[in-house]
């Protein structure tokens, strides 16, 4: 069962009651509101993910509530909770869905240590990956945006999970977020792009969700070999520029932008070390996007 | 303790690194990533900074500086003035500590 064969009302009843039990990759999130506008984004959003039993395990219980007393009325505020533990400072209610998105990017990335976890997007083709690691403003989501609609695969807009085991990056395909001009620049460059409504003035400025493309979402249990690392950097008057990167500056940024590096030790650094050593290293400054997206076709061909 | 630290300018001073066995390396090109387990922090060095290290860790004993400049590739163009700043930053990095010569 996936979340668009739940009619509305089933749907908020779940959210309502016992939460709903929505498989995102790897892992489940048990998820609870009593709120219209989660239930409106995760209709929206999550339509094609699976939905697990009722009964089944949960790595994540999470909520998003209202507080009590005035401030459900004047001016209203929205808390997310963690295992019944509220998480973090309340926002502003019409940003209860960006809150769901960030506070589960935040339970991945403070609970998943069975992974090395990187600030990065990651897409793939033919079963390779490309990792865009990069802080908040380098363009690294819209640049994962503009490529899942154009072939690309999404495996994270947010958080690379790199395993371990396999040293592949599992998938965790979920909304792509997009801030302030991207949002314009994406709904222009991907007609059919499915984007949620705009939230204004967060903590990131204007806000807005663009939902992972359903074939995505079907492959999420199909992990895939790192194979490039691609530093993205949004830079006006440029078109399309990729220059090479040392693997050892490489190291660094994904080191840098890992959120659990330190939490592994000796075993970090090797793995890390592998990944970086099968991978080609660049630095891409782009502003214009189909350029940016024959870069990235030009790279994958064999 | 005024004077516990010596002054690494000091052409008396010889240098030996932590342990072998508590540093991991990768090498790529010219640029190096080495982690040290003492402190588990790691850190990206170049050409002469790399090359600085693995000399010290694997010395049988300690090094003085101008040992450390004559033992590098001409070809790297380091100056013992360099080398004496890689040592100064290994120091403060806790990768190496100076010793009275």
């Amino acid at each position: 069962m996936i979340v668009a064969d739940l009619a509305r009302p089933v749907l908020a009843r779940r959210l309502r009651d016992e939460g709903l039990r929505v498989r995102t990759g790897p892992v489940v999130n048990r998820i609870q509101s009593r709120l219209p506008r989660v239930a409106q984004g995760i209709a929206l959003h999550y339509a094609e993910y699976p939905v697990e039993e009722a009964d089944g395990f949960a790595d994540f219980h999470v909520n998003i509530v209202t507080p009590r007393g005035v401030r459900r009325w004047a001016r209203p505020q929205v808390h997310f909770q963690f295992d019944g533990m509220r998480a973090f400072l309340p926002l502003p209610a019409d940003q209860a869905f960006a809150m769901l998105e960030w506070g589960l990017n935040w339970c991945v990335s403070a609970n998943c240590h069975q992974y090395l976890i990187v600030h990065a997007a990651a897409v793939e083709r033919s079963g390779l990956a490309a990792l865009l690691p990069g802080p908040p403003g380098s363009g690294k989501s819209t640049l994962c945006a503009a490529l899942v609609n154009r072939g690309w695969r999404l495996l994270s807009d947010e958080l690379a999970l790199l395993d371990f085991a396999s040293g592949f990056v599992v998938p965790l395909p979920r909304p792509v977020s997009l801030k302030n001009e991207s949002i314009a620049v994406i709904r222009r460059f991907a007609a059919d792009a499915v984007i949620g409504p705009i939230v204004q003035d967060t903590v990131k400025g204007s806000v807005a969700h663009m939902r992972a493309p359903p074939d995505s979402v079907q492959r999420a249990g199909q992990p895939a070999r790192a194979r490039w690392i691609v530093l993205p950097r949004y830079e006006s008057g440029v078109g399309a520029r990729l220059s090479p990167l040392g693997k050892a500056r490489a190291f660094m940024c994904l080191a840098d932008q890992a959120f659990n590096y330190d939490v592994h030790g000796r075993r970090g650094f090797e793995f890390l070390g592998d990944v970086v050593g099968g991978c080609d290293c660049f630095e891409f400054d782009y502003a214009d996007l189909d350029a940016a997206v024959g870069a990235f076709d030009r790279l994958s061909r064999p | 303790m005024a004077g516990a630290i010596p002054d690494p300018s000091s052409s008396a001073l010889r240098w030996r690194s932590v342990p072998p066995d508590a540093l991991a390396w990768r090498h790529w090109g010219e640029e190096w990533v080495v982690r040290n387990e003492r402190n588990g922090n790691t850190h990206l060095l170049g050409p002469v900074a790399g090359r600085v290290l693995e000399l010290l860790a694997h010395a049988p004993g300690p090094l003085a500086t101008a040992e450390l400049t004559a033992a590098l590739d001409p070809t790297l163009g380091a100056s013992a003035a360099s080398v004496e700043d890689v040592l100064t930053e290994f120091r403060r990095l806790g990768i190496a500590e100076a010793l009275p010569g």
